[in-house]
């Protein structure tokens, strides 16, 4: 009897406490119920929101990937910028540019005034830290009259169009800005899709914008949700949970159906940065003789599944004009023979550093230790979480490095990647390369207005760095993105900045 | 004459423990606090990191983030800034995020909370079947034979996350039945729930399975047997008997679950605690660091509180008079069939380990990547075309050799803060809860990454499982008549530790070890990505299981291999000490076991607890 009772009452306490468990998920997945089937896109996305979605964290690409708020303007397919909420702008000195705005409203019915764009960029420059992508510059916006904002920079800037269309310079009404330095887009963006609900690091729910500038979208809303791990996200493809899963690992790709995998080729290069600052590698006859053992078409079919291209230089095919322009490397040194290393590294160990958060790194890292130590080193390899190495990698107390690196940030740029990776200056040099002619090649083509001459110049700066040795590209990645069959118009794009727009629907 | 001095004594005890509990707790959370400043990581550059991964480290960029959260002032303004807010109920902001802490910490809680109470009743369910043979048989007094304990230990060595990954591949994917990943009713619980509580059941069961045979030896079964009482009746109250010493396990095995399963709340994609203190340990975001702390903390002491009174609930004034029985095994002549199965799992891992040294372990061979078992690679070949059989060979004597002296370390801590109850119940509460990672953070924090880190941060808070074991044990074995007698007849401390403690504690607690030698084998590797333990390419057993769980579905015998492998080591540890454990008695004694040993010493202690009894 007893015992009963006892089991009566806990679980008659328990009932509420399970069901209340619960609600906060329910209520996420509810919203997807009242849009009905009609035509709601179900994404899985891999990094979780670490700011409620502020446009100045991680968190940028969302609000460009899911078309929920623009710049002034956006890339088009060969990475120059088009027209998004500004139509046309010129520049009209060699600091200042002018900018006309399109008609277009916000998703909380204001319309896109020079104000509000100003307020916008006032709010990105101001905030702390500063965006990456203001981090080397300083710009000042002015209303000119209400559809004409002038931008002036303190120093000339070739890219400052470019530069706009970074998700993190989004313009978002005056609503969004809190006082405490929090911005929330959450109905604040002008695209095709308006946040509604933010349920914490899992849910999202996005509802059409019908006000968008650009006309009504096919899709009648978004529904979010962030699984951290790839094969959570492939499963919950495979199991028909989701439409679309972002960034298939290579191990899970295999498993999809021909017809729901694509695959786009990524900014992203893997290399090997070897530290030319301090240690073994300061010898350019044994980074040569690393260079020549190491390499990286072993790791295509092996470690990539095939899902990467061999490395041609620092920029792959996802950067269209690279291949045409590229500077063959002259002047490198001369490899030290096995018999050289033995004695030149006089039984020091090479230290070779990877880290766990792209599961391809540490088994890269395996495969070169192998090619290395048949050229005559001896390697050691210290596999970690990333911020839990990346003091010392700063610091320089590794020897190499296995690194995955997007070779356009957001400013769209290829110059920002070697400007902050390869100068004596750059605050990410992690291959502490100090070379008087790497410097003055970079910033040749940093101060080149224009396009071409600029795209050119990049690749001579790239040609000295690889002259360096202090580099080793190993391939390019490759991004498997996951699409439904029934889902039509997903935007594959290179730099990971959009996925879904007007015309991305379900069949 | 009992009853006087247990009741002055409970008083101070009680303060005693509850003050264990506080400086316990508080060292822990000091410890948290210290965290970012001890590690040397700069917590500005990896908060930076966290909220934008592709920002460069530039200087100003690093000091507008220190400015920031005021990280200049130093690690004891920030931990009383934020004590001071706990009664306001303001956990403070997170420093990644800037949001409310404290509505995270409790959603992911209750999240957590909600899957452990799954995984408790699979736990239930569990060990349930897996004792009810010796229950059914004991209660009718048919149980002459010793049970097989080799599916006990093959459920207790399956590691949890490829359990997990199994479970959503076949039963969310193939089959459909249930949702692969999320949290959004009671059916995407049950395949998390399955994960975590199977193998935690098995260890359970297994405990309690040992245990029974010993409650119906005692007298009174045999006598309500004899009077005609109903099975049922006599298995109840010998699952009362038995329950008391096994409840304590539910702390570390099942209520540790809370922020302990990370890699399950990552396959399943499930917002719990876990995830939560891991994100925020790497991101040394102290404020959600330190309520996730605080709150595990309260949970292991209100759970530890909770068990304890169940306990009390279970043997009644018994444990309170010093009147309760020595439980004393029963001399069953174990199965023929386990011996042989110890033989077989010694043959078959002599084989493996054998085999696997002739090879290469370290050989990369990217064109024979993942290949299936063949007659040139006997357990096929890893992602990157290495020789798996090599591997587990290699790995064999560095996981199980530093797996056992882990365990040692851990056991011999725990009987030590178990005999020392009333101090060692605090932190034996506290501790249980802690996530593994959480030691290896801080272990890695101070030694900095280093080959026996690993080994350091599970020694720190493996100890748990044996230290509530010991401390249940020990408080039933001083309850008992035998020891009353003992002191009175002048026995000094070390005698009653040889002769009565060690003797009642040792069996079950060497038993819970060897359970948990495969957790152990699996808990040392996962701390790998903090650089702890040995570093990559080295062949490890547990590293084996986690390089390769992505390939589970593409490649199956990549697990295969080590799953098994680590089976068949649970198996023998098992079914080997329970071989030499049935053999001992049999031929040292005629009957009784440990107990006929003891009385035959002490014949007027025999006499006092009957009479008590």
């Amino acid at each position: 009897m007893r015992t009963t009772s006892r089991a009566l009452f806990s679980t008659l306490a328990l009932t509420p406490l399970l069901a209340g468990c619960f609600v906060a998920g329910e209520q996420g997945s509810g919203s997807d119920a009242e849009g009905g089937s009609a035509g709601r896109l179900r994404v899985a996305l891999a990094v979780p929101p670490v700011q409620a979605l502020s446009p100045y964290s991680n968190d940028a690409t969302v609000l460009s990937k899911l078309s929920v708020a623009e710049g002034l303007t956006a890339l088009d397919k060969n990475g120059a910028a088009a027209p998004a909420l500004a139509k046309s702008w010129t520049q009209t000195g060699p600091t200042t540019w002018t900018f006309e705005l399109r008609k277009a409203t916000f998703q909380d019915g204001t319309s896109v005034t020079a104000a509000s764009v100003v307020n916008a960029l006032d709010h990105a420059d101001a905030a702390e830290p500063k965006p990456r992508v203001l981090s080397d510059v300083t710009l000042t916006a002015k209303v000119e009259d209400t559809d004409t904002v002038t931008i002036s920079t303190k120093a000339a800037d070739p890219v400052l169009p470019l530069r706009l269309a970074s998700p993190a310079l989004a313009i978002l009404s005056g609503k969004a800005y809190g006082k405490d330095g929090t911005v929330s887009p959450v109905g604040t963006g002008t695209g095709p899709f308006e946040v509604t609900k933010l349920t914490g690091k899992s849910k999202a729910a996005l509802d059409r914008y019908d006000g968008y500038w650009g006309g009504k979208a096919k899709a009648s809303g978004i529904d979010v949700t962030w699984i951290a791990d790839g094969t959570a996200r492939a499963n919950a493809l495979r199991g028909g949970d989701v439409d679309i899963a972002e960034w298939i690992p290579t191990a899970q790709a295999k498993l999809l159906d021909d017809k729901t995998r694509h695959e786009v080729p990524s900014v992203r290069t893997d290399s090997l940065v070897l530290n030319t600052g301090s240690g073994l590698l300061t010898d350019p006859a044994l980074r040569a003789a690393a260079r020549e053992a190491v390499d990286g078409s072993a790791l295509v079919d092996s470690v990539f599944g095939g899902y990467a291209d061999p490395a041609q230089g620092l920029f792959g095919p996802a950067v269209p004009w690279a291949a045409d322009k590229r500077v063959d490397v002259t002047g490198r040194a001369e490899a030290a023979t096995t018999a050289q290393v033995k004695a030149g590294t006089k039984g020091k160990t090479l230290r070779l550093a990877a880290y766990t958060n792209r599961a391809e790194l540490p088994e890269t890292a395996t495969v070169l230790q192998q090619q290395l130590e048949k050229a005559g080193f001896t390697v050691k390899q210290d596999v970690r979480e990333y911020t839990q190495m990346e003091a010392d990698l700063l610091a320089g107390k590794y020897d190499a490095l296995v690194f995955s690196r997007v070779t356009l940030l957001d400013t769209g740029d290829a110059v920002a990647y070697l400007a902050s990776d390869y100068t004596s200056n750059g605050v990410y040099n992690i291959a502490g390369l100090k070379d008087s002619k790497v410097d003055r090649a970079v910033k040749s083509a940093a101060e080149e207005a224009d396009m071409t001459k600029r795209q050119q110049k990049t690749m001579a700066a790239e040609a000295e760095i690889l002259r360096t040795d202090a580099v080793v590209p190993l391939v390019h990645e490759k991004v498997v993105q996951g699409i439904a069959t029934d889902v039509e118009g997903v935007l594959l794009d290179p730099r990971e900045r959009s996925l879904i727009d007007i015309d991305t629907h379900l069949k | 004459m009992s009853f006087t001095p247990v009741g002055t004594e409970a008083r101070p005890s009680r303060w005693r423990a509850g003050l264990g509990r506080i400086t316990a707790g508080a060292a822990l959370l000091t410890a948290v606090a210290l965290l970012p400043w001890l590690s040397g990581n700069d917590p500005a550059l990896t908060v930076l990191r966290a909220r934008s991964a592709d920002q460069d480290p530039a200087p100003e960029q690093l000091a507008a983030v220190r400015e920031q959260l005021g990280l200049d002032k130093g690690p004891f303004v920030h931990l009383a800034h934020w004590l001071g807010g706990l009664p306001r109920g303001d956990a403070g902001t997170s420093w990644v995020s800037g949001e409310e802490v404290l509505p995270q910490v409790t959603g992911a809680f209750a999240v957590s909370f909600t899957l452990m109470l799954g995984a408790l009743v699979v736990t239930i369910a569990v060990s349930a079947l897996v004792s009810a043979r010796t229950l059914y048989l004991g209660s009718r007094r048919r149980l002459h034979r010793g049970r097989g304990t080799i599916g006990v230990a093959v459920l207790a060595a399956l590691p949890k996350f490829l359990l997990a990954s199994l479970l959503a591949t076949v039963c969310g994917v193939w089959l459909g039945w249930l949702p692969s990943s999320g949290w959004e009713g009671p059916a995407s619980m049950v395949l998390p729930a399955l994960a975590l509580g199977v193998p935690s059941g098995a260890m359970i069961g297994g405990l309690l399975d040992q245990s029974l045979p010993a409650a119906f030896n005692e007298p009174w079964a045999r006598t309500w047997h004899a009077y005609g009482f109903a099975p049922g009746r006599v298995a109840r109250h010998a699952l009362r008997r038995t329950l008391a010493g096994v409840l304590p396990q539910l702390l570390p095995t099942v209520v540790g679950l809370v922020g302990g399963a990370v890699a399950v709340e990552k396959i399943f994609n499930i917002p719990g605690l876990g995830r939560l203190a891991l994100d925020s340990a790497i991101a040394q975001d102290l404020p959600p660091l330190q309520t996730t702390t605080l709150a595990l903390i309260l949970l292991g002491v209100v759970a530890g509180l909770l068990i304890q009174a169940l306990r009390r609930a279970l043997l009644g004034p018994a444990l309170r008079d010093g009147a309760l029985p020595a439980l004393h095994a029963p001399a069953l002549s174990r199965g023929r069939l386990t011996r042989w199965a110890a033989a077989a799992c010694a043959l078959a891992l002599l084989t493996l380990v054998t085999a696997g040294l002739l090879r290469d372990p370290l050989h990369v061979d990217t064109a024979a990547r993942l290949l299936p078992p063949s007659a040139v690679h006997p357990l096929g070949t890893d992602a990157l075309g290495r020789d798996l059989l090599a591997r587990l060979g290699h790995g064999a004597l560095r996981t199980v050799g530093v797996a056992l002296v882990v365990t040692a370390v851990c056991t011999l801590t725990g009987l030590m803060l178990g005999t020392a109850a009333q101090v060692g119940a605090g932190l034996t509460e506290v501790v249980s809860t802690m996530p593994a990672v959480l030691a290896g953070l801080l272990t890695s924090a101070v030694t900095g990454p280093s080959a026996w880190g690993a080994a350091l941060a599970v020694c720190l808070v493996g100890w748990t499982p044996y230290a509530a074991q010991a401390a249940a044990l020990l408080e039933q074995e001083r309850a008992s008549g035998h020891m009353l007698a003992s002191v009175s007849f002048g026995a000094g401390p070390g005698y009653l530790l040889r002769y009565h403690l060690l003797p009642a504690v040792l069996p079950s607690v060497l038993r819970n070890a060897l359970l948990r030698l495969p957790t152990t084998v699996l808990v040392l590797a996962s701390l790998g990505f903090l650089g702890l333990g040995e570093q990559p390419p080295t062949a490890e057993w547990g590293r084996l299981l986690s390089e390769n769980q992505p390939y589970v579905e593409l490649a199956p015998w990549t697990v295969l291999g080590p799953a098994c492998a680590l089976v068949l080591l649970s198996v023998l540890a098992l079914s080997g000490t329970g071989a030499v454990a049935a053999r001992r008695p049999a031929s040292a004694l005629t009957s009784g076991g440990r107990g006929a040993y003891k009385e035959g010493r002490i014949r007027a202690g025999r006499t006092e607890a009957e009479s008590v009894a």
